[in-house]
């Protein structure tokens, strides 16, 4: 079939020398060509309505995502906690030059994302990287244009309409992501964000995206008070964190840990990011070290 | 030896000297002193129209001009110092005169120690704005004639007269090049006097004058706190005030200021003091200053405009 | 000649335009008002060529009103005045530069600090405590370092921009007969008369 098309575009541009005409039998022939060749090609556009209005690919994200590692955040009066888990895929995989993260912390599920915000992700790491560079840049354009950093909700925002880009059109994939954002704006101050693969956000309290979620958010919603400062804050974290994950162990193998709180000094934004040292010397004073004994016990 | 030669050669001891002493004594130096009183005061102009010593070239304003315009060229020779700030006023008390001491010649300070009051006599001052030189050299020969009218007449000159010589000294240089905008206080017969007189021939009475690239910024303050029965220590406040606003945001004024003040027995030199130490610290220990640095900075130190809820 | 002044004093800023629209040497508007409130606690005083000034004041009253839209606040006015600036800068390297002066004052509703920002047509952006534009700047910067108080309640304030105009008159050759007076605070913007 596709041959007799051919043949009837060589009669035509025999007679006919005109570019546009030319042109226009080009993107005709490509197209018969690719509905002769592959007609089931048209299946495998990624996102698509199915007949109850259901975007199935987002869905199947978001379920992707519940089972992943898991991050917790908790606004206080005077600051933000977040809290993430990692999953250490094995006991061969080479951590040592994941600990010395440049900002602290190890880089794997919280990340600076500005001066005056934190975002832990949860979902397909590839994917969360380049979003993670996409807020970053961002940021970076907001400061360029305004000097002034972003405000919270605004960088949430455009992660979003990016997010939401690819649940709209043909031949995409949507970012298997969720992401909470920890932040700090004049406008706001404390805040507390939560962004799906879909591109819908919202603002939390407290909250929790990644496997064992609904377990996280109603220990939360038992614990959380409206006056809560980042001191209990971080207690209530660890706390909710140990009761979640899968693991008995809570030690900064699997834990990444960051506060956001105003710098007492310069009343500006001041984002910590533990490391791993720090995460275990807090988790110590908090007296969430459960394995201690057994660690003791292997190395004796 | 032969005088005819000496007469009309132009390279013999003899002629170079008189040619020497032509450019420095002005044309009426040649008429003995008794042209004055038989001539009414016309005395030098008993030849006709008055001539000058002027450069050996066929055009001699065009020439300085050649040299001397930094706005057409950057790189000519001589660069005028033009950036200055000068300012007198008369008050209740007398003459209050301030000037900066920064000289410039272009964008490169030439000095920071420049004397811009020129003492004519101990009853006169004039200061100095525009080219150094020019008023220097012609409020100097006003100097002159001011003591020369003293011998002739027996009494100091009025500040008027001594002004209005200058003014048509300089309007007979007129389009010549000269450059000079001076103001010439004293104290005569009719009291404390100032009068504002420059090189286009302008000669104005006056309570209150500032010239010079930061005379603007003077104004500013000069005006604002100025009143005739201002005591004499606020009127020095004042003139050192004027001066230290206009040091501080014209680049062409600044280094230090001197200030003067005359009252009915002559003038009075009351002190010299550093724009930067006036803006920091202030003038020192003198009669009117407030204590504390002139600065904005330093004035407002502490004080802040935010105005935050009193609960909070 | 143009002229324009602006002040701050404890929680406000006061911004002053003089009201003439002049073309060659004639004026041909005396109540022109030359400054635009363009977010609900910004004022921006413009001057300079004629033509630009509005178009320029116009498109930066729109972008900072399609802000406000999307994104339920305003710019604050740190934001706002390097917004201005970057415009003013990216203009200035393009084919037809806007020559704009500007005093953007406002008022941070969430620092409860008064701003004030002098902007030239060059893109420079400083913040003050006092600014002013055109040859009246030449008389007025030295009378305010002398007499402008952080702190001054809003009387004080206007008294001092009083001096300012007065002086301005007193020595400027063609100077402004009348004056646009401004004033925003934590209220918002407000005309005042002097």
């Amino acid at each position: 079939m596709a041959r007799r098309y051919d043949s009837k575009i060589a009669k035509v541009s025999k007679v006919v020398h005109n570019y546009q005409y030319d042109i226009t039998f080009q993107v005709a022939q490509l197209y018969s060509r690719l509905k002769a060749w592959a007609p089931h090609c048209i299946l495998c556009f990624y996102t698509y309505n199915s007949l109850s209005g259901r975007l199935y690919q987002i869905e199947y994200a978001m379920e992707a995502i519940s089972h992943a590692g898991t991050v917790l955040g908790v606004l206080a009066k005077d600051g933000v906690v977040l809290a993430a888990e990692k999953k250490v895929t094995g006991k061969l995989l080479d951590l040592s030059g994941a600990k010395a993260g440049g900002y602290g912390g190890s880089g794997e599920k919280i990340f600076l994302l500005n001066s005056n915000m934190i975002g832990g992700v949860a979902g397909l790491t590839a994917d969360a990287n380049s979003l993670v560079n996409y807020a970053r840049s961002a940021a970076q354009r907001h400061l360029l244009a305004y000097n002034d950093d972003i405000p919270v909700e605004l960088l949430a925002q455009k992660l979003c309409d990016l997010k939401q880009g690819y649940t709209q059109f043909g031949g995409l994939r949507p970012f298997g992501v969720s992401i909470l954002y920890a932040g700090y704006d004049p406008h706001y101050e404390f805040q507390l964000y939560h962004s799906d693969p879909s591109g819908n956000y919202s603002g939390w309290k407290a909250t929790c995206i990644g496997a064992n979620n609904g377990t996280a958010q109603s220990l939360l919603k038992q614990e959380y008070k409206d006056d809560i400062v980042v001191k209990d804050a971080i207690g209530l974290v660890l706390r909710t964190m140990s009761k979640t994950m899968d693991s008995t162990t809570l030690s900064s193998e699997k834990l990444e840990f960051a506060v956001l709180t105003l710098d007492e000094a310069t009343k500006t934004p001041k984002a910590k990011i533990y490391r791993p040292a720090e995460i275990d010397a807090l988790l110590q004073t908090e007296g969430l070290i459960k394995k201690d004994d057994d660690a003791e016990m292997k190395s004796t | 030896m032969n005088t005819f030669v000496n007469q009309f050669s132009t390279h013999s001891a003899v002629s170079q000297l008189k040619r020497a002493q032509n450019l420095i004594a002005a044309d009426e130096d040649e008429y003995s002193d008794a042209t004055w009183g038989s001539q009414a005061g016309f005395g030098n102009m008993i030849k006709g129209t008055p001539n000058f010593t002027v450069p050996a070239v066929p055009d001699p304003a065009a020439f300085l001009r050649l040299h001397t315009d930094d706005h057409a060229d950057p790189n000519c020779r001589i660069k005028i110092q033009h950036g200055t700030t000068t300012l007198a006023f008369r008050f209740q008390g007398g003459v209050i005169v301030a000037v900066d001491s920064r000289a410039t010649a272009g964008s490169y300070i030439a000095s920071g120690t420049v004397k811009k009051v020129i003492e004519i006599n101990p009853y006169l001052l004039g200061t100095m704005a525009g080219g150094a030189a020019d008023c220097q050299f012609w409020e100097t020969y006003l100097g002159m004639h001011c003591r020369l009218h003293e011998l002739r007449n027996r009494e100091r000159i009025s500040v008027s007269a001594a002004s209005k010589y200058l003014s048509n000294l300089v309007y007979s240089y007129k389009g010549m090049g000269l450059s000079m905008g001076t103001m010439i206080c004293g104290w005569d017969k009719t009291g404390p006097a100032v009068f504002y007189v420059d090189s286009d021939g302008t000669r104005l009475k006056g309570d209150l004058f500032s010239v010079g690239s930061g005379s603007t910024f003077a104004y500013g303050v000069l005006d604002q706190g100025y009143r005739w029965d201002l005591t004499d220590e606020e009127a020095q406040e004042l003139g050192r005030r004027s001066i230290f606003a206009a040091g501080h945001r014209d680049a062409f004024s600044g280094n230090t200021c001197n200030l003067y003040h005359v009252k009915e027995d002559g003038w009075k030199f009351i002190g010299n003091y550093d724009v930067s130490t006036m803006y920091y610290d202030g003038p020192g220990d003198v009669p009117g200053a407030p204590g504390g640095g002139y600065g904005y900075a330093i004035r407002t130190e502490g004080r802040s405009a935010a105005d935050p809820p009193a609960s909070s | 000649m143009e002229t324009s002044f602006a002040l701050t004093g404890k929680g406000y800023v006061i911004v002053a335009a003089d009201t003439t629209s002049a073309r060659s040497i004639v004026k041909m508007k005396n109540d022109e008002d030359k400054i635009k409130t363009v977010s609900p606690h910004l004022l921006m005083s413009y001057s300079g060529e004629p033509g630009d000034t509005v178009q320029f004041a116009e498109y930066i009253e729109r972008n900072l009103r399609l802000y406000q839209i999307r994104n339920l606040y305003p710019l604050r006015p740190s934001a706002a005045a390097s917004w201005i600036r970057r415009s003013l800068a990216e203009s200035l390297r393009s084919r037809s530069p806007y020559s704009v002066n500007l005093l953007v004052g406002g008022y941070d509703t969430s620092t409860h600090e008064p701003k004030l920002y002098w902007i030239d047509y060059l893109g420079t952006v400083s913040e003050v405590p006092f600014a002013a534009h055109g040859y009246g700047s030449y008389f007025v910067l030295s009378l305010l370092d002398r007499y402008h108080d952080p702190e001054a309640p809003l009387e004080e304030g206007l008294a001092t921009l009083k001096r300012c105009i007065q002086e301005v008159s007193k020595r400027l050759i063609v100077s402004p007969e009348k004056y646009k007076v401004k004033v925003v605070d934590k209220d918002g913007v407000r005309e005042v008369e002097l």
